[in-house]
């Protein structure tokens, strides 16, 4: 293991690094340089540049002009294997593992220990072992990987790279799907690592976490880098001015006033579903937007999508309007008012080969649609055109797949969908993940406006700033139960953490 | 530049087929004539009826190897009804009904009991042969009157019935697939299950429907074709899903659904025709015009996963 000298040598540099994507530039004339030992960090909007930067560094792309050095000579990675042969590795936000597989097979996969042609499964384990006691981080190495939690499996992958004796990992939002005593443990991994000598470049949309653990920063807007620099000259207010290149004022918007004996929208009593939740009971009112807190997997979405129809709850009922209200499916839910932003908007949210006008109006297609005539497209234009409007989604074509627009756009058109069936009850399941500043702030304004008109809203979230800055009241969750209901001036980020992690 | 490439990738089928067309018409004696384009046409014809449908079967994300035995089996239940009955009409609505209550019947293995579509039609494939041979006691059938042979025969302006027939059904797959809330919700189901399901749509359904047309559509082709030769067969004969199956894939729908076209099938359909009769009156070795014709599925689908790669 080196040790960090005391003149810092750098790993990997790049020198006026340029690379695009057919009309697109993703990165311009962009130079900086890794130092071992140090904590890297990379911060931008979404499209600034930053994975591309990391995927350049893995071999996943390839860069068009400029020098990348490695160990001071220029290199050339057409592949990731070129990069994991230099040392490179890189720890993705979806993990790729093979759940089938045990612990030690996914660490070892691909530099097992062969006898001839047999591998040697004992001493692959060993070595595997040897890795996990070294940089003590140890997990059953018989365990299938798809039965542990998304912390362990993280665990796993960060194993398999350190057992490669990668050099330098790029963690690209490695905490966005853990929860946060979770996360914590994976900053003090990553610290360790880096003491060990290893680079660490780290990107993340939470710029707390980036400010607590990194050594130096990178500031990245539309591909071009603004500055590096140490990470004690910055605060969260330079970051987000420097990524957005303005002052970002104020993120949300000021809560709408809600009328204390306005109609009951929603009155949910002793719903239950096994193996995910149990016994919640809570009322939502006209006009009124509800947070859920809780950690990831206590039950919030699973609620959710109980009450949009996706999956019938066992035991319980439902109140809408002051009607009783049968969950048979989601059509029956839209039917009677209610729209959903999922949690995941590529697997669950949008038909992403599919054009920005079909994507829009998928659930309403009723509307425009006779027996005779079959779809009024025209009637159809109008209408996704004025939601695409309200929502403000930047797009060149009604007709253009959603693929090729960016990721808070991609949002956006949710909510354009949303907004379209004038919905009663919004449920939105994490509305901002993945999301950069500038359409962060777009989507807190149309949550605000829909409560203004009338809208209940109920928002899932995992960022507890969201919670605090969005939320009338908010129910806390965890292990499937309601552990703490809070409004008003009550909603602080203690309270909520605090409730979160109370054994249910 | 990245717009000519665009056009091309998007419209690659048709150009090669306008190419093939002009080369054949200028350098083969005896293709560009009246009635040499006339007999493509019919003999197209049952591909192209059971091809517009699939079509939209493998759009939504399945698959269909029961064609086959639907096309066999169901102008064995028309004859069987025209020989008791000595009806055309009745004969010609019996073998479609068949035909949609097979599709019926895979659309409940593959949605209700959730096999996937692959296995689920080889297996009911299976079946249905074994109807066949039930149906028809194993034996060739053969019409009674003259009357079912002119279903496929009759010429309205020198066309003949077949043709029409598959023109109807062309258009009407492809008004279903892109005029209709049923053709959107075809598309969404194939591009992102979840997501559809998500925005209410009901996704057993659309793709319930999608078999049972497909069922009827390859029953029309079974009794056009059993018309032209004034006979069918029982048989277990895999053959026809391929030819469908080449049409639909050498046109660009993509087998992971989601994105497709009718007129991308039916272009390639002529495109596979125009090629073949090529060969045949060139002289050139049945041998070789396999190994062609392998190549050229290889390419189409290469190119289909480079474009798709280029995306990203």
């Amino acid at each position: 293991m080196k040790k960090p000298n005391s003149s810092p040598s750098r790993l990997v540099s790049f020198d006026k690094v340029n690379k695009s994507f057919g009309a697109t530039n993703a990165l311009i004339d962009c130079s900086v340089s890794f130092e071992v030992g140090k904590i890297h960090a990379l911060v931008g909007e979404n499209g600034a540049g930053k994975s591309t930067l990391g995927k350049l560094i893995l071999g996943v792309h390839k860069h068009d002009s400029g020098v990348i050095k490695v160990d001071d000579s220029e290199v050339y990675l057409s592949s990731p294997r070129d990069a994991v042969e230099l040392g490179l590795v890189g720890i993705s936000q979806e993990l790729s593992l093979l759940p089938d597989r045990s612990v030690v097979d996914n660490i070892a996969i691909g530099r097992e220990t062969t006898i001839g042609p047999f591998v040697s499964s004992k001493q692959t384990l060993e070595k595997v072992l040897a890795v996990m006691e070294k940089y003590d981080l140890y997990i059953d190495p018989s365990r299938l990987v798809g039965s542990l939690s998304v912390a362990d499996q993280q665990k796993v992958e960060i194993l398999r790279a350190l057992n490669t004796n990668a050099r330098l990992i790029v963690f690209d939002e490695p905490t966005a799907r853990l929860a946060s005593h979770q996360a914590e443990q994976l900053h003090t991994l990553v610290r360790s690592l880096a003491d060990s000598g290893t680079v660490v470049i780290y990107i993340s949309h939470f710029l707390e976490e980036v400010l607590k653990i990194s050594d130096t920063i990178s500031l990245l807007r539309n591909g071009k880098k603004v500055r590096t620099g140490p990470t004690s000259n910055e605060t969260k207010k330079s970051l987000i001015e420097g990524m957005t290149g303005s002052d970002a004022g104020n993120l949300f918007p000021k809560k709408p006033k809600i009328n204390a004996n306005s109609e009951v929208i929603l009155k949910v009593k002793g719903l239950s579903r096994i193996n995910e939740f149990k016994d919640i009971s809570f009322e939502l009112k006209k006009g009124e937007i509800l947070g859920i807190a809780g950690l990831v997997g206590s039950g919030r979405s699973e609620l959710a999508h109980a009450i949009y129809g996706n999956r019938v709850p066992d035991s319980g009922s439902i109140e809408l309007y002051g009607k009783e209200f049968i969950v048979k499916d989601v059509a029956h839910s839209i039917k009677n008012g209610m729209a959903m932003v999922p949690e995941s908007r590529r697997d669950q949210g949008l038909i992403l080969e599919r054009s920005l006008l079909e994507n829009t109006s998928l659930p309403y297609l009723k509307k425009f649609t006779s027996w005779l005539y079959g779809l009024n497209k025209s009637e159809e234009y109008t209408e996704v055109d004025a939601s695409c409007l309200t929502t403000m989604i930047k797009h060149s074509g009604l007709e253009k797949e959603v693929q090729y627009l960016s990721g808070g756009n991609q949002q956006k058109v949710l909510f354009a969908r949303a907004a379209m069936g004038k919905p009663r009850l919004l449920l939105a399941d994490e509305p901002t993940r993945g999301v950069d500043i500038g359409a962060k702030k777009v989507i807190y304004e149309l949550i605000s406006q829909l409560s203004k008109v009338g809208e209940a809203v109920i928002i899932i979230s995992s960022e507890v700033e969201e919670i605090i800055g969005v939320a009338h009241r908010t129910l806390v969750m965890s292990r499937g139960k309601i552990v703490a209901e809070l409004s008003g001036d009550e909603i602080t980020k203690t309270a909520i953490m605090e409730a979160a992690f109370k054994e249910g | 530049m990245n717009n000519v490439i665009d056009l091309l990738k998007k419209n690659g089928i048709v150009i090669i087929t306008v190419v093939l067309f002009i080369g054949l018409a200028v350098t083969t004696e005896g293709f560009f004539t009246e009635r040499n384009l006339r007999n493509i046409l019919d003999q197209q014809s049952t591909i192209l009826i059971a091809a517009s449908f699939m079509t939209i079967v493998i759009i939504s994300g399945n698959f269909d190897i029961s064609v086959s035995s639907i096309f066999v089996v169901s102008p064995l239940f028309a004859l069987l009804v025209e020989n008791a009955t000595g009806n055309i009409y009745l004969a010609v609505m019996a073998g479609i009904f068949i035909g949609l209550a097979m599709g019926a019947f895979n659309a409940i293995v593959v949605t209700y009991l959730k096999v996937n579509s692959f296995i689920a039609t080889l297996a009911t494939s299976f079946m249905f042969f074994g109807l066949g041979y039930l149906i028809s006691d194993r034996s060739l059938m053969r019409p009674m009157g003259d009357a079912y042979q002119q279903i496929a025969r009759t010429k309205f302006f020198d066309i003949t019935s077949a043709t029409w027939l598959a023109l109807i059904i062309v258009v009407m797959a492809s008004i279903i697939l892109t005029q209709t809330r049923f053709g959107r919700n075809v598309f969404a189901t194939g591009g992102n299950q979840e997501a559809a399901r998500l925005a209410g749509v009901n996704v057993s359904r659309v793709q319930a429907a999608t078999f049972i047309l497909l069922g009827g559509a390859s029953a029309l082709a079974g009794i056009v074709s059993s018309s032209r030769s004034i006979s069918a067969q029982p048989s277990d004969d895999f053959s026809f899903i391929f030819s469908v199956l080449t049409a639909v894939i050498v046109g660009g729908t993509s087998i992971a659904g989601g994105r497709g076209a009718v007129w991308r099938t039916v272009t390639a359909a002529f495109f596979l025709a125009f090629m073949s009769n090529g060969f045949n009156l060139n002289q050139i070795d049945p041998l070789w015009q396999r190994i062609i014709l392998g190549l050229v599925i290889v390419i189409a689908v290469a190119i289909d996963s480079w474009s798709q790669r280029k995306n990203v």
